[in-house]
């Protein structure tokens, strides 16, 4: 089978992205960007327009004019009319669209405290970009020329999860990894049990009750996924629990935003209830983002309790094969091939996100012992030494730490008026963190530290490239959910499926709130 | 009225059931031929929904699970249909296609040979089943032939 279509689509969107890039470039479009107050992404329009234009315009051309034939070659260069059809509309929506929504929302003025509606909906570049594309798919549909490409947001996705890794210190993982695996672990588990408790108790059919406990309990779709086959789901089955899954991800992912701003989490809280309360992962995603969508600490914190809930993945469908198989009667040692559920079902990227962290580890990307992507180094500029007012400020409330070293490392920074080393920067992070102080004088501590602390060139790019590609991946992704598969939602699943799903987010909140510190 | 060949849209449910059973007394009746069109809706195609943790290996083995699984509920269909209509001494074919259901109807139709025309009635809310039905304002616009809509079964 040829995949390549001869069709100008693909040159056609070289020649906008090149557009784009010269009238950035010439100030052409200033009087717009000024308007979106878009300038900051001034930057990525010229370079992203100019890279991707130039491969968008050959490759467009080799499209039109080549002889195609069956092959890897046609294969692979055919994907790329998709590929540059989701990253152009995830750009006009990051770099046009959202900031034309936010101008909007700024104009009707706060609606919750100092918050604005466009804030407190998440209508930011990654909600606004997967709504293009659900728009996309279910009114205009994919193009037969990009039908081949758009399967590549999933790559996007992985190779997102993957750069991650470079994000995160020792600590950092320990704290969250443990946190997840807790976390993670009680409510997958607990949601299992209680789908197919529940199933039991309204006589669904045993492998209804196991796609959907798969579904309902590790992470949504791609859990139904994996585990139809072993319980051998009927078709009307799968299409109730995918169904069901779609309609509470997509709520999800716009409700859990708004309920977040009203109690004010933190990106840390927001991260693990999002991680643990939404079924399904791509939306865990598309919510840490909508949360947060000038910075990737919630992500970071969302993105590792994805992980964990696909690592449970493998062990969740061997346990649906072993009970599915005692439910019908069977003997499950010659049933259920255990090595071959956990060695397909394992999710291979994830090994990805962990080499990526080893080499972070090791000082590649940044000098060893950063923290969050930043290291540390004090040889400041003049103008971001403490002044006069900050010194007596924090002078007059050293009275209030009790502990030694923390006085120690108080007193060291009013000498030197900056942080003089990393334990120091870690005892001062540990008072404002703690509020000991007012308000005005941990402000101060904080921005002591954060003199201190750099943000490694690798890692800024690393930053860059991953809020891209999880702005493609997830705006690919968009284009793949179709109302046809929402409406299936129905029957028991969407019954059962609303009990659990529901007790699952309020329950993982109320945990949250109440034992999930803002610090790791 | 004389028919020589009815085309039913039929997928089992209730009311595609009764519809059978009066395509299948008319056909006796007249001596027409009768023609099953079974259609697996595309929604299938969408299924995977935004899936993308599982690795090729896993989603084509759902995909390869989910062809399967329709393909034996279709020949389900088609084999009791088959066996009442030998049964009864009618005359009876097949088809099964992919697609939008009052699209498919309306294409198959077109490619000429019937003379009528019968579906079944949309089933009442809260019953389970999928979210795939005839768009009847797209049938009859389109449609050159009669076309016949049994109601639904009273349970």
């Amino acid at each position: 089978m040829v995949y390549t279509k001869k069709h100008p689509a693909l040159l056609i969107m070289g020649i906008i992205f090149v557009a784009i890039a010269y009238l950035t470039e010439s100030g052409g479009m200033s009087s717009m960007v000024d308007y979106l107050k878009a300038g900051k992404y001034a930057g990525e329009m010229v370079g992203m327009g100019y890279a991707f234009g130039a491969i968008a315009i050959i490759v467009g051309l080799w499209h039109l004019v080549g002889s195609h034939s069956e092959g890897n070659l046609d294969y692979y260069l055919s994907a790329v009319a998709g590929a540059i059809f989701i990253l152009l509309l995830a750009m006009l929506v990051r770099w046009y669209l959202a900031p034309l929504v936010a101008v909007i929302s700024k104009g009707l003025g706060p609606v919750m405290g100092a918050k604005y509606l466009h804030e407190v909906l998440g209508l930011n570049y990654v909600v606004l970009g997967i709504l293009a594309g659900i728009i996309t798919v279910n009114v205009f549909r994919i193009p037969v020329w990009a039908e081949n490409g758009v399967r590549l947001s999933r790559l996007g996705l992985k190779t997102g999860v993957i750069l991650l890794g470079t994000l995160y210190s020792l600590a950092e993982l320990q704290s969250l990894g443990k946190l997840s695996a807790i976390m993670v672990g009680f409510f997958v588990l607990g949601s299992v049990g209680l789908v197919l408790f529940l199933g039991k108790r309204r006589n669904i059919p045993s492998s209804m009750g196991g796609v959907l406990s798969a579904g309902m309990g590790v992470c949504g779709v791609s859990a139904t996924v994996a585990a139809a086959p072993v319980v051998q789901a009927k078709a009307v089955e799968i299409a109730y629990t995918i169904g069901t899954i779609l309609i509470w991800g997509v709520g999800c992912m716009f409700l859990f935003p708004v309920v977040g701003h009203m109690l004010d989490l933190g990106y840390i809280q927001f991260g693990a209830w999002a991680g643990t309360g939404i079924l399904n992962s791509a939306q865990v995603a598309g919510a840490a983002l909508a949360y947060q969508p000038d910075g990737i600490e919630t992500l970071k914190v969302a993105e590792i309790f994805n992980i964990t809930r696909v690592l449970f993945l493998p062990l969740i469908v061997l346990w649906l094969a072993v009970w599915y198989v005692k439910q019908e009667g069977g003997d499950d040692t010659q049933k259920v091939n255990v090595g071959r559920v956990v060695f397909e079902k394992f999710p291979v990227f994830v090994l990805g996100f962990i080499l990526m962290f080893a080499f972070s580890s090791t000082g590649v990307f940044a000098p060893a012992q950063h923290y969050k992507g930043k290291y540390f180094d004090n040889n400041v500029k003049e103008s971001k030494l403490l002044s006069d007012e900050q010194v007596a400020m924090v002078s007059a409330e050293a009275g209030k730490l009790q502990r030694n070293d923390r006085k120690q490392a108080i007193n060291t920074m009013l000498e030197n008026r900056k942080i003089m080393s990393i334990d120091d920067e870690t005892l001062i992070r540990g008072i404002y963190n703690a509020k000991i102080m007012s308000k005005d004088a941990s402000k101060v501590l904080k921005g002591a530290t954060k003199a201190v602390r750099h943000t490694a060139k690798k890692i800024s790019a690393f930053r860059q490239w991953i809020t891209l590609l999880f702005a493609f991946g997830l705006t690919g992704l968009g284009m793949q959910i179709t109302f046809a598969s929402m409406k299936q939602a129905g029957g028991q699943p969407l019954v059962i499926g609303g009990v659990v799903g529901t007790v699952k987010a309020v329950l993982s909140l109320i945990v949250i709130v109440l034992f999930v510190k803002e610090t790791i | 009225m004389k028919f020589k060949k009815v085309i039913l849209a039929s997928h089992g449910t209730a009311g595609a059931r009764a519809a059978e059973q009066y395509a299948l007394d008319l056909c006796l009746e007249t001596g027409a031929g009768l023609h099953q069109l079974l259609v697996v809706p595309d929604f299938w195609k969408g299924m995977m929904g935004d899936d993308w943790l599982n690795n090729s290996v896993t989603q084509s083995r759902f995909g390869d699970y989910v062809e399967s699984q329709l393909a034996r509920e279709a020949a389900d269909e088609l084999d009791r249909l088959t066996k009442t209509c030998e049964e009864a001494g009618a005359s009876f074919t097949n088809t099964v296609r992919l697609g939008k259901p009052a699209a498919i109807l309306a294409d198959q139709v077109e490619k000429g040979g019937f003379d009528l025309a019968v579906i079944g009635s949309p089933r009442p809310k809260g019953v389970a089943g999928y979210r795939s039905r005839m768009d009847l304002e797209m049938l009859t616009r389109t449609l050159n032939i009669p076309l016949i809509i049994v109601p639904y079964p009273i349970l």
